[in-house]
C-alpha cells in the first residue's frame, strides 16, 4: 500500500512551522541591530556582549543552575529508591501510587505552589530556600519515577536471579547488575528533572525567599517590561542548550523508541 | 512482617512521605485555610464560610471560571484536531529515518523554558513583527496587533500545550498494528470509518491523558494572560494569583483554589466516564 496522504503532510508541515518559526525568528532577531525587532536586518553580536557583561542575569543563572542540580540529585535519589520499592509491590498498587504522585504534575503549579506556601507559612518555614527546594523536589519526583519505574520493569529478572544464585549479595546485585542496566533511564530522568526544575517559574515565584530571584523570575520581569533584544540572545543560548540536551537524551536511547509517557 | 516486606516499606518511605506531606496534606489543608478569614494563618480565629460568601458577592469567580473553562476547551479541541493528524503522520506515514528526528523536535519544548516560548510567540505577534508584516500584505494595518488580546493568549497556550497532545497520541498510535488498519481498508472501510471504529477506541486512554495534560494546566494558567492578555485578559488563574501577589487576601485565595479544584475534579470524572464509553464502543 502506498503511503501518500498529501493533506496529512501539509498539516504536519504547518504544525512544525507553527512550533518552530517563533524560535527561529527569536534566534535571528538576536543578531539584529534594531532594538524593536524590526527590519531591515543588520548583523550584530552586541546583544550577546551586553547579556554576558550583565551582572544581574549572571547571578540568577548561577543560582538556578546550583539549585536545580541539588533538586535533581535529591529527586533522582528518592525517585530511584521509590521505583525499586514499587517493583517489589503488586503492579496495580504501584500504578495507583504513581497516579497519586502524578498529581504534582497534573494539578496546576499555581494551586500546588499556593498549597505549599500556605503549609510552609503554617509550620513557620515561610518563603525560604528550604521551601523552594521542597516545592521543586516534589514537582521533579514524578518525572523520575515515570521514567525509571518502566525501565526497571523491563529488566530481565532472570539476570538478577542468576547473580543471586551465583552468590552475589543483594547489594552487589543492585550495584553490578540493576543500576548499570538502568543507567540510560537514570541519566534521562536526571536531565528531565534538571530542566523541569530549572524552568519551573510558578513554584519558584511562590516559594523563593523575598528578594531572591531565580533565572525564570528574572526572565518573567524582563518579558513583562517589554521587548529587549538581550532576551533574544538569552533565549537563543537557552534553546541551544535545550536542543543539545534533547539530542543527548535521544543518544541515550530514549526519545521516540521508548516514549516519554 | 517478613524481612522482605520491611525492605519494601523502607524503600517506599521517602517517596510515600513526600507524596503525603508535600502533595496530599497541603492540598487537603487548603480546605481548612479557606475557612480562615483574611491573612491570619495561625488558625486562632473562628472558622467560617465568609471567604466563599465574599467570592460570590464579588461576582468575579463565575465569569472568570467560565472563561478559563472555555479557553481550556478551545485549546484542547484545537490540539486534538491538530494532534491526531500530526501524531498519525509521525507514527504511520513518515519514513522511519525521519521519524526519530521529527519526534525529537516535538520533545524540545519540554526541555525549554515556558517563559521563553511565551516570549518568542509574543515577538511573532507584536505590532510590526513578522505576523503583522505578513498580514499587511493582505491590507491589514501592521501597526495594530493581536498581541494583548484573548486571541494572543489562545495562540500562546496552544503553542505551549500542543506538543503534550501530539506526544501522548503518538505514543499510543505507534503501538497500533498497521495490519489492522490495512485489513479494514481492504475490506472497504472508509478512512473516516477506520478512524471512528479502530483508531479512536484504541487511542482512547492516550486521548484521555492528553486532554488531562492540556485542559487542566490551560484552565489554571495565569502567566500567559498576565503577559499577553492585556487589560481584558484576566482568567481564573490571574484572580487566584492576585489574592497572593496584589491584595494579599490569602484566605480568599485558598477558597478560590478549593472551588477551582472541585470543578476540575468533577470535569475530570465526567471526562473519564466519556472516555470509558468511547473505549468500550467497538463494532
Amino acid at each position: 500500500m502506498k503511503k501518500r496522504a498529501p493533506w496529512l503532510k501539509l498539516i504536519m508541515v504547518l504544525t512544525y512551522l507553527f512550533l518552530f518559526a517563533p524560535i527561529i525568528v527569536v534566534m535571528v532577531m538576536s543578531f539584529n541591530t534594531s532594538q524593536y525587532g524590526t527590519l531591515p536586518f543588520v548583523f550584530t553580536t552586541g546583544w550577546y556582549q551586553r547579556l554576558l557583561s550583565g551582572v544581574g542575569l549572571g547571578k540568577a543563572t548561577w543560582l538556578s543552575i546550583w539549585f536545580s542540580l541539588l533538586v535533581t540529585l535529591a529527586g533522582s535519589l528518592v525517585g530511584i529508591l521509590t521505583s525499586l520499592g514499587l517493583r517489589r509491590m503488586p503492579e496495580t498498587w504501584a500504578r495507583r501510587f504513581i497516579s497519586w504522585l502524578n498529581l504534582a504534575v497534573i494539578i496546576p503549579w499555581l494551586v500546588l505552589g499556593i498549597a505549599l506556601l500556605m503549609i510552609f507559612n503554617f509550620v513557620g518555614l515561610g518563603r525560604s530556600y528550604t521551601g523552594m527546594f521542597l516545592g521543586n523536589f516534589v514537582c521533579v519526583l514524578p518525572y523520575v519515577v515515570m521514567l525509571v519505574y518502566p525501565a526497571l520493569l523491563a529488566l530481565d529478572k532472570n539476570v538478577e536471579y542468576a547473580a543471586r544464585t551465583l552468590g552475589a549479595s543483594p547489594r552487589r546485585t543492585l550495584v553490578t547488575i540493576v543500576l548499570p542496566a538502568l543507567l540510560p533511564a537514570i541519566l534521562t530522568s536526571s536531565l528531565m528533572a534538571f530542566m523541569v526544575c530549572f524552568n519551573n517559574f510558578v513554584i519558584q515565584y511562590y516559594l523563593a525567599p523575598f528578594g531572591i530571584r531565580t533565572l525564570p523570575m528574572e526572565i518573567y520581569n524582563l518579558v513583562r517590561v517589554g521587548y529587549k533584544p538581550d532576551i533574544n540572545a538569552l533565549a537563543t543560548i537557552m534553546i541551544l542548550v535545550s536542543v543539545s540536551l534533547v539530542l543527548l537524551v535521544n543518544r541515550l536511547g530514549y526519545g521516540s523508541k521508548k516514549g516519554f509517557f | 512482617m517478613t524481612k522482605s516486606r520491611i525492605k519494601t516499606w523502607l524503600l517506599m518511605l521517602p517517596g510515600a512521605g513526600t507524596l503525603l506531606s508535600l502533595v496530599l496534606l497541603p492540598l487537603s489543608l487548603l480546605l481548612l485555610f479557606s475557612l480562615v478569614t483574611g491573612n491570619q494563618i495561625s488558625l486562632s480565629g473562628a472558622l467560617s464560610f465568609k471567604n466563599y460568601l465574599n467570592i460570590f458577592e464579588q461576582g468575579l469567580f463565575g465569569p472568570l471560571m467560565w472563561k478559563s473553562i472555555r479557553m481550556g476547551l478551545l485549546v484542547t479541541a484545537s490540539s486534538i484536531l491538530i494532534g491526531y493528524p500530526v501524531a498519525y503522520g509521525l507514527a504511520k506515514v513518515v519514513k522511519p529515518r525521519w521519524r526519530n528526528f521529527l519526534v525529537v523536535m516535538i520533545i524540545i519544548p519540554f526541555f525549554t523554558s515556558q517563559l521563553l516560548l511565551i516570549y518568542s510567540l509574543m515577538v511573532m505577534l507584536q505590532s510590526q513583527g513578522p505576523v503583522m508584516t505578513f498580514l499587511a500584505l493582505f491590507g491589514l494595518d501592521p501597526t495594530r496587533s493581536i498581541l494583548y488580546s484573548n486571541t494572543a493568549v489562545y495562540l500562546i497556550l496552544l503553542y505551549q500545550f500542543l506538543p503534550y497532545m501530539v506526544l501522548s497520541l503518538y505514543s499510543s498510535l505507534v503501538k497500533i498494528d498497521d495490519n489492522i488498519v490495512f485489513a479494514a481498508r481492504s475490506m472497504g472501510a472508509s478512512r473516516i470509518r477506520v478512524f471512528i471504529v479502530i483508531i479512536l477506541p484504541l487511542t482512547a486512554p492516550a486521548l484521555f491523558s492528553g486532554i488531562i495534560l492540556v485542559f487542566i494546566p490551560v484552565a489554571g494558567s495565569f502567566v500567559e494572560s498576565n503577559l499577553a492578555g492585556g487589560t481584558k485578559g484576566m482568567m481564573i488563574g490571574s484572580l487566584i494569583d492576585s489574592n497572593f501577589s496584589v491584595s494579599l487576601n490569602m484566605g480568599r485565595g485558598c477558597a478560590l483554589c478549593v472551588l477551582f479544584l472541585l470543578i476540575m475534579s468533577v470535569l475530570t470524572f465526567a471526562l473519564q466516564r466519556a472516555i470509558r464509553y468511547l473505549e468500550g464502543r467497538r463494532l
